[in-house]
């Protein structure tokens, strides 16, 4: 790399190094915030306005802001609220500050669909983050709006009378809208509209779709605000969220300025790197999902140290390799060859017409085969032809690795959302019944895949190699 | 830190570039952690203990990582609650009365309790990491415990958490629905090449042995075995119970050391035992050691083979009664042929084979043989259910003397379905018309019917 040789590893440059890979990894990971956010300032503006209305002039506000999976929504909502903090001083949110006694003008509620299951949970956790920490169990009998409004009222009468603006971000708001009732999403959004209270709503979701979810008398509460979060439109703005979690900054992060130059001068040389840009151009093309994007480079971040002080190319392009190689191959690529014949016999199942074989059509498969083709085998290498025994276990082998898979015979009890078992014996009650050889299972690979897998191989004997590529 | 790298490095051989890839990812304890590190690959790869012994070498400490087998925390609540005894250093004692760090009975709870956890603790910004063993099992715990943890730091309001998922299954087969979390950072584990298997078994050689002679034997051992098992923990066990056989005739001055391609010869009877019985586990570790003990090579090679014949031998434990076995040849025969085809077969006073030849078997077997391969015939199938009067008429017809006592019969097939060698299909509370499959296979069926002299082949319909 270019500027090695003027990096002699001094002390002061290897704490240099070790500070810049902690902050590079922290925005990469997504633990810390992006210095800057690439083409979401439409939004940002709107969320901010929205939530600082609520508390400057204590308007009530509801809006959703919706966007794709790894668009950004989050880090809107969390510089929103950064600035909210350095302009009114520090929120009271967090638990982390139980200790100290709320001052600050607002309180900010998060919760998740992912955790907050039920809107019973979800209260109680509400009254957690307003730093209430009287016993709730009496008041949650009654119902949810009553308990709401005692939680509130305990809020006014610990302050000076008034209640102070309360901001709600409801992160993966389709979930919370799935709970019976809506009485949560109805609570909140009632309150926002009555005026009594400032409280500010903005749920964050990633369903186009979610105000079909919303009950009727819970739609007519809510504000209609909608605000819309897209993912990057040109590739450079794209490349340009890379170059932000990349670039160290000589005082935010705390280096010295001439190894930030250094530092700089290489991401951006391994972003113009031809490898590079291509594979963001492929991700780009494909999902356009930015943490993605940032994972690519964890890899060569992380081996920062003493050693090498600024990012590797090489790192890099092994982490794209990686990514570009598809997982399942790169498991298969070493199989043993038993195993790799009965791929092969399910495959010529497949192309035989069959959509589902059990073992013992796989065996007979594979035996048919190799009776015919033995005595050219074993002139050109030890092959021999397994017992059925052998070929079962190399068989389950197989179903471990969940190449292959037990049919469902039924979809609908299947439920659709579970994954199941993947074994020959956890099947469902009809085929649970049949011997393990006699279950139906597919072949999770596609004929083109496991001729590719036997190509790649170099110690796969000819007859084999023919019978694949038939 | 690096002195952590070459222990770990000579402790696992071939595994180099993951001890690496991990231990630059896991860095200083206050580095900022993955939220993820997803880390797959075959078994016996090495996953687990690789893990475990860098992070009781990585974190003195123990209270920064937490070990969980996801077959034992069977509910999410076990899961937190031993994640968070191992974080805090707690572990129920009859002092505290078994109790736990904290009750967890669901995430609300357990992220609280982390948070509150990570506050007391004083060292908030270290690292801790939750390792979770076969997390294929996490996928049926519910549709949200698995995005929940993906996403465990961001939802403890940015903790230095990491979740660490060991896995055999790829992440495709884990990636959830909605999409919630983002795909975590991978640590592949590949399988151990040759070099890297003999690096690995050089490890278990015994220490009254030569290492190079040692090693020739597992090079051998794996020329043999590689092709339908590339299984380490398999080759080492295959390993550990042929060495013995193999030096013996040096013990016993039939051969040197140098002999090699003599001593293999010696020892060919034992591999092909081996590549079968053993491998299957069809002989016990101590049998094998007993039998094999009995026989060796000083002796005379014939008693080598006998011994190996009585290995291979199998005792079956099929000792039925006379009736009962042919009520499972029956059993047998109705699960596997074609109710039409019965009269040809079963019909008093007709040779099944002229029949078949004439009407069922040619033709039919050669239409179906046309239309899918023969890829439909029921042998492949596996069994079908069959009402039990069928079955019983098929046992009147094929045993040679009259049977008096219907009820002793009836307790037959009782005792048939306990031993799981019928299966009931029909509802478990009807008592009429009942059905039932044959659970056995064609192998125990042949041997079954030899030892009452029934040539059960010339009743099977479309079998080869």
């Amino acid at each position: 790399m270019p500027s090695r040789m003027s990096l002699s590893g001094n002390a002061t440059q290897l704490a240099d190094t070790s500070r810049a890979r902690k902050a590079v990894l922290g925005r990469l990971y997504g633990r810390a915030p992006l210095p800057n956010l690439v083409g979401l300032d439409s939004p940002l503006d709107l969320v901010f306005s929205l939530l600082s209305r609520t508390v400057t002039s204590a308007e009530g506000n509801t809006g959703l802001l919706i966007g794709p999976r790894g668009s950004g929504k989050s880090a809107v909502v969390q510089r929103a609220l950064d600035m909210l903090e350095s302009k009114h001083g520090r929120g009271a949110a967090a638990a982390a500050a139980a200790a100290t006694v709320p001052t600050s003008k607002y309180h900010v509620v998060r919760l998740s669909g992912f955790v907050h299951t039920t809107d019973r949970i979800a209260l109680r956790d509400i009254a957690r983050q307003l730093l209430i920490e009287q016993d709730l169990e009496n008041i949650l009998i009654g119902s949810f709006a009553d308990a709401f409004t005692y939680i509130l009222n305990l809020l006014r009468s610990s302050g000076d009378g008034s209640v102070p603006p309360v901001l709600f971000i409801l992160e993966e708001f389709d979930l919370l809208a799935q709970h019976p009732k809506q009485s949560l999403l109805y609570t909140l959004f009632d309150i926002a509209q009555s005026q009594q209270t400032p409280i500010a709503v903005l749920g964050v979701t990633a369903r186009i779709d979610v105000m079909d979810l919303l009950e009727k008398r819970v739609k007519s509460r809510f504000s209609h605000r909608q605000i819309y979060v897209q993912c990057p439109q040109k590739k450079s703005d794209f490349v340009e969220i890379a170059r932000s979690a990349l670039h160290v900054d000589a005082s935010s992060d705390g280096v010295a300025k001439t190894f930030a130059q250094q530092f700089n001068a290489q991401v951006d040389e391994i972003l113009a790197a031809e490898s590079v840009a291509r594979h963001m151009a492929h991700i780009f093309d494909f999902g356009k999902d930015a943490r993605q994007l940032l994972y690519l480079f964890v890899t060569a971040a992380s081996q920062l140290s003493a050693q090498n002080q600024l990012l590797q190319l090489a790192c890099v392009e092994a982490s794209i390799a990686q990514d570009v190689a598809s997982a399942k191959m790169q498991v298969l690529s070493s199989v043993s060859l038993l195993e790799l014949c009965l791929i092969i016999s399910m495959k010529s199942l497949v192309q035989g017409g069959s959509s589902k074989y059990n073992f013992e059509m796989v065996y007979n498969e594979y035996k048919t085969f190799m009776s015919r083709h033995l005595l050219v085998a074993s002139a050109g290498g030890a092959m021999k032809v397994y017992k059925k025994p052998v070929a079962l276990k190399a068989f389950e082998t197989l179903v471990e690795l969940e190449i292959v898979r037990p049919v469902a015979t039924s979809m609908a009890a299947d439920g659709g959302g579970s994954y199941g078992r993947n074994d020959l014996l956890a099947g469902s009650a009809q085929s649970a019944r049949a011997p393990k050889e006699y279950r139906m299972v597919q072949l999770m690979l596609e004929p083109g895949q496991v001729v590719e897998l036997v190509l790649d191989r170099v110690d796969v004997p000819a007859v084999i190699r023919r019978w694949a590529q038939q | 830190m690096s002195t952590i790298g070459e222990r770990l490095l000579t402790k696992f051989p071939g595994r180099n570039d993951q001890i690496e890839q991990l231990l630059s990812l896991l860095g200083e304890p206050e580095d900022p952690a993955p939220p993820c590190v997803f880390v797959y690959g075959p078994s016996a790869t090495g996953k687990t203990s690789v893990i475990r012994d860098l992070f009781s070498e990585y974190d003195t400490s123990g209270c920064h990582y937490a070990y969980i087998n996801s077959v034992e925390c069977f509910t999410p609540r076990l899961l937190f609650e031993r994640t968070l005894n191992a974080w805090a250093g707690h572990v129920p004692s009859p002092e505290n009365r078994f109790s736990n760090y904290a009750r967890c009975d669901n995430l609300v709870d357990f992220v609280n309790s982390v948070r509150d956890l990570l506050v007391t603790s004083g060292k908030q910004h270290e690292a801790r990491y939750m390792v979770i063993d076969q997390a294929e099992r996490l996928r049926d715990r519910g549709p949200m415990l698995l995005t929940s943890l993906l996403r465990l730091s961001e939802l403890t309001g940015g903790a230095n958490i990491s979740v660490v998922l060991i896995s055999n299954v790829v992440w495709d087969k884990f990636r959830p629905r909605h999409g919630g979390a983002a795909d975590p950072l991978s640590i592949f584990f590949p399988y151990y090449t040759k070099q890297q298997i003999l690096l690995v078994l050089a490890k278990d050689c015994p220490v009254d042995e030569p290492q190079s002679f040692f090693l020739t034997f597992v090079d051998a051992v794996y020329e043999v075995f590689h092709r339908n098992c590339v299984d380490l923990n398999e080759l080492r066990h295959l390993v550990a119970m042929l060495y013995p056989k193999f030096v013996q005739p040096v013990f016993e001055q039939q051969a040197t050391r140098n002999e090699f391609a003599r001593l293999f010869k010696l020892c060919q009877p034992y591999f092909a035992a081996a590549s079968e019985r053993l491998y299957l586990r069809e002989i016990s570790t101590s049998e094998w050691q007993k039998y094999s003990a009995v026989a060796s090579a000083k002796n005379n090679p014939e008693d080598v083979a006998t011994s190996i014949y009585h290995m291979a031998e199998n005792s079956d434990g099929m000792d039925l009664p006379h009736y009962t076995k042919f009520l499972l040849i029956s059993a047998y025969l109705a699960s596997y042929n074609p109710s039409r085809l019965d009269v040809q077969y079963f019909a008093r006073g007709k040779d099944p084979t002229q029949k078949r030849k004439r009407k069922g078997g040619g033709a039919s077997a050669a239409a179906a043989e046309d239309a899918l391969g023969g890829r439909d015939r029921q042998q492949l199938l596996g069994p079908r259910s069959f009402a039990i009067e069928r079955m019983l008429a098929i046992f009147y017809s094929v045993i040679a003397e009259p049977v008096d006592s219907a009820v002793d019969v009836q307790t037959q097939i009782a005792s048939l379905i306990t031993l799981r060698l019928l299966t009931k299909t029909s509802a478990g509370d009807r008592l009429d018309g009942i059905k039932c499959k044959c659970n056995v296979s064609l192998e125990a069926i042949r041997a079954i019917s030899r030892s009452v002299r029934f040539e059960i082949d010339r009743f099977l319909y479309n079998f080869t």
